[in-house]
């Protein structure tokens, strides 16, 4: 049970980080919103917030798997979550529309 | 200077992917599936859908084998234990045509049926590795000379990608087709870069002695001198003179007793029934990463310990652990899902890349008048959708014949294999003589394949996906049953799709005709 929650935590760490560090390309971002382009601040901020999100995804993995597992699990997560990111931008991008608002407030 | 580089590259990416692609891609498949390996095992061997038992059972009770192998003269008599993904007991010999496998049940000790097929860790997996061309290791040549290639194709790929960050995330897929076929190649590329690269390489490494023979053979005398100074293995020459062998069980004991209450989980005996005969006792390897199994070996007849392996040393543990990491022999159910998702980009990365290469000549060449892309063309549906309709078609074909079956003097598991042979070339010449229709067609064949491999399982065995999915012991038969319905399901939409987008071509080109007539 405690291995499939942090494994839940270690994906959704990872898929809003690299939400964040996609929502951090005006293309994207535009994409998302509709409209306007990303204000330079909350553009730094949605890419560090990325980063960061990444590498708490990481220290999730080796607190479930351990140094040399969860370093692989990482690797590979990080790629299928990212994967994922892609499938909704190309698809209902609006999916991501709450992270622009969290991000937005945030900021202000 | 940078452009021509990048543009030599670009030449390099283009061609190096058309000629070995096709082998690639039969690679990665088999690769892909081979993560799965033992599940699909059970899947095609009912016989061996066994619960695991508590207690492992005794080495001695298989002694009969062990007699028979030794009036086989065989050089080695191995027994390995039952574990999760394989719950039976294994007893390895040679016999003058090649390796006997005989297979116990763990919680009766009744000898199991001959299962009659290769199914996964005997067709599949070798497959990925050696394309079963044995002779002179030709397969694990062109198996490596594939995998050098996809190393340039990884390099060269990211060299001639321009924008490699700012495309991260993008694939236009409303986009015209040539477009989205190009990000759904760069993606799947970049995305999937630490994985190939890594698996790429690692799998170039496992099989150094063979690629790199040089380096070895400079420094020791033959390979048995290597593995046992490499590996901490043990070996002594035969002594051409009858001898006993003592209780295999209490040499397990003392090893238990040695490692503090490690289980011992398989057994090997070097020269069965000779005077110099030995017993190697190893641990379990699904336990690490680094694939290296501790071992102490045991003079056979006395049961006197010989050798104890000793720690390896770095360049080994390098070898070991990166070979490990491949062929991910570890108990590890994440990291075993993780892998068969990016092979199945891995898949994807190559697919795509044919296609670009087809939609960006399509149009040029059917003016010039070039036979190019209809010969590339019929390849590339050949090598990819025709691969996966032949491993559906031996699925199917596992679950019709009866055990025992021969014909024309072939075994079953021979004519499973012919199956899926018979099916990959009749795909290929489909896609030749049926261009238009080959990626459609394919695709509903697919379906209909995978869905009747998963229906024929259900009536057959009685183990349905309700029945396997209540019980944990049938949890890989259920597994390989919904990877069948998603096969089948996506291969279906696929079919649809690519039925409706040439209508829709097909629609467009009339109505420019008609107005042409009209004009």
């Amino acid at each position: 049970m405690r291995e499939m929650v942090l494994l839940a935590m270690i994906f959704a760490a990872e898929y809003l980080g690299c939400g964040c560090l996609a929502l951090g390309q005006s293309r994207h971002w535009q994409a998302v919103t509709g409209t306007h382009a990303c204000p330079p601040a909350t553009q730094a901020l949605l890419r560090i917030g990325g980063g960061l999100l990444l590498a708490a995804g990481l220290m999730l993995a080796v607190v479930r798997d351990g140094l040399d597992y969860g370093a692989l699990v990482w690797v590979t997560s990080v790629s299928v979550a990212a994967i994922a990111v892609v499938a909704t931008l190309s698809w209902p991008p609006r999916w991501l529309r709450p992270m622009t608002r969290v991000a937005v407030r945030k900021r202000g | 200077m940078e452009q021509g580089f990048r543009a030599s590259m670009g030449w390099l990416h283009t061609w190096a992917g058309v000629v070995v692609g096709a082998m690639l891609f039969a690679i990665f498949w088999m690769g892909t599936l081979a993560v799965f390996d033992r599940e699909i095992d059970r899947w095609m061997a009912p016989m061996t859908r066994i619960a695991l038992p508590d207690r492992p059972r005794s080495f001695d009770e298989l002694r009969a084998t062990y007699d028979t192998a030794v009036a086989l003269r065989s050089p080695t008599w191995t027994v390995l234990q039952a574990t999760e993904r394989q719950p039976y007991i294994r007893v390895a010999y040679r016999d003058k045509t090649g390796v006997v496998n005989r297979s116990f049940d763990p919680a009766t000790g009744a000898v199991l049926p001959e299962p009659g097929t290769w199914a996964g860790s005997r067709f599949l997996y070798p497959y990925h590795y050696g394309l079963h061309l044995k002779i002179w290791n030709i397969g694990e040549w062109i198996v490596g000379f594939a995998g050098m290639a996809m190393l340039v194709l990884c390099v060269s790929g990211v060299v001639i990608h321009r924008k490699i960050f700012v495309d991260f995330f993008t694939l236009r897929a409303r986009q015209k087709s040539q477009r989205a076929v190009l990000d759904l190649h760069t993606v799947s590329g970049v995305l999937g870069l630490p994985f190939n690269i890594a698996i790429t390489l690692s799998g170039l490494i496992i099989f150094f002695a063979v690629y790199f023979p040089s380096g070895w053979q400079a420094v020791y005398p033959d390979k048995q001198a290597f593995n046992a100074d490499g590996g901490s293995a043990y070996a002594r020459p035969k002594a051409n003179k009858p001898g006993s062998l003592g209780s295999l069980d209490a040499m397990a004991g003392e090893a238990r007793r040695l490692w503090d209450g490690v289980e011992p989980r398989a057994i090997l005996v070097r020269h069965p029934g000779d005077a110099a005969g030995f017993v190697t006792v190893f641990q379990s390897i699904e336990e690490r990463i680094v694939r290296h199994a501790a071992s102490i070996t045991f003079d056979a007849a006395t049961g006197a310990v010989l050798h104890r392996s000793d720690a390896l040393r770095p360049v080994a543990v390098a070898q070991r652990f990166l070979t490990g990491l491949h062929r991910i022999q570890f108990r590890h159910w994440t990291l075993r899902f993780m892998y068969f998702a990016l092979g199945l980009l891995g898949c994807a990365l190559i697919m795509t890349g044919f296609l670009f290469w087809l939609e960006k000549r399509r149009k040029r060449h059917a003016a010039e008048g070039l036979h190019g892309v209809r010969l590339v063309h019929g390849l590339v549906v050949g090598a990819t959708a025709g691969i996966v309709m032949a491993t559906a078609g031996f699925m199917v074909i596992n679950r019709l014949l009866p055990l025992g079956v021969t014909l024309a003097g072939y075994e079953r598991h021979e004519l499973e294999i012919w199956t899926f042979h018979l099916v990959w070339i009749a795909a290929f010449a489909h896609a030749w003589m049926r261009p238009r229709m080959a990626w459609v067609e394919q695709c509903r064949a697919i379906a209909a394949l995978a869905l009747a491999a998963m229906v024929l399982n259900g009536l057959t065995t009685g183990d349905h996906p309700l029945r396997s999915l209540a019980h944990a012991h049938l949890w890989p038969v259920a597994g390989v049953d919904v990877a069948l319905l998603l096969l089948a399901a996506a291969a279906w939409a696929a079919s649809r799709w690519l039925a409706a987008s040439r209508r829709r071509s097909a629609a467009a080109v009339a109505a420019l005709k008609e107005a042409g007539s009209h004009a």
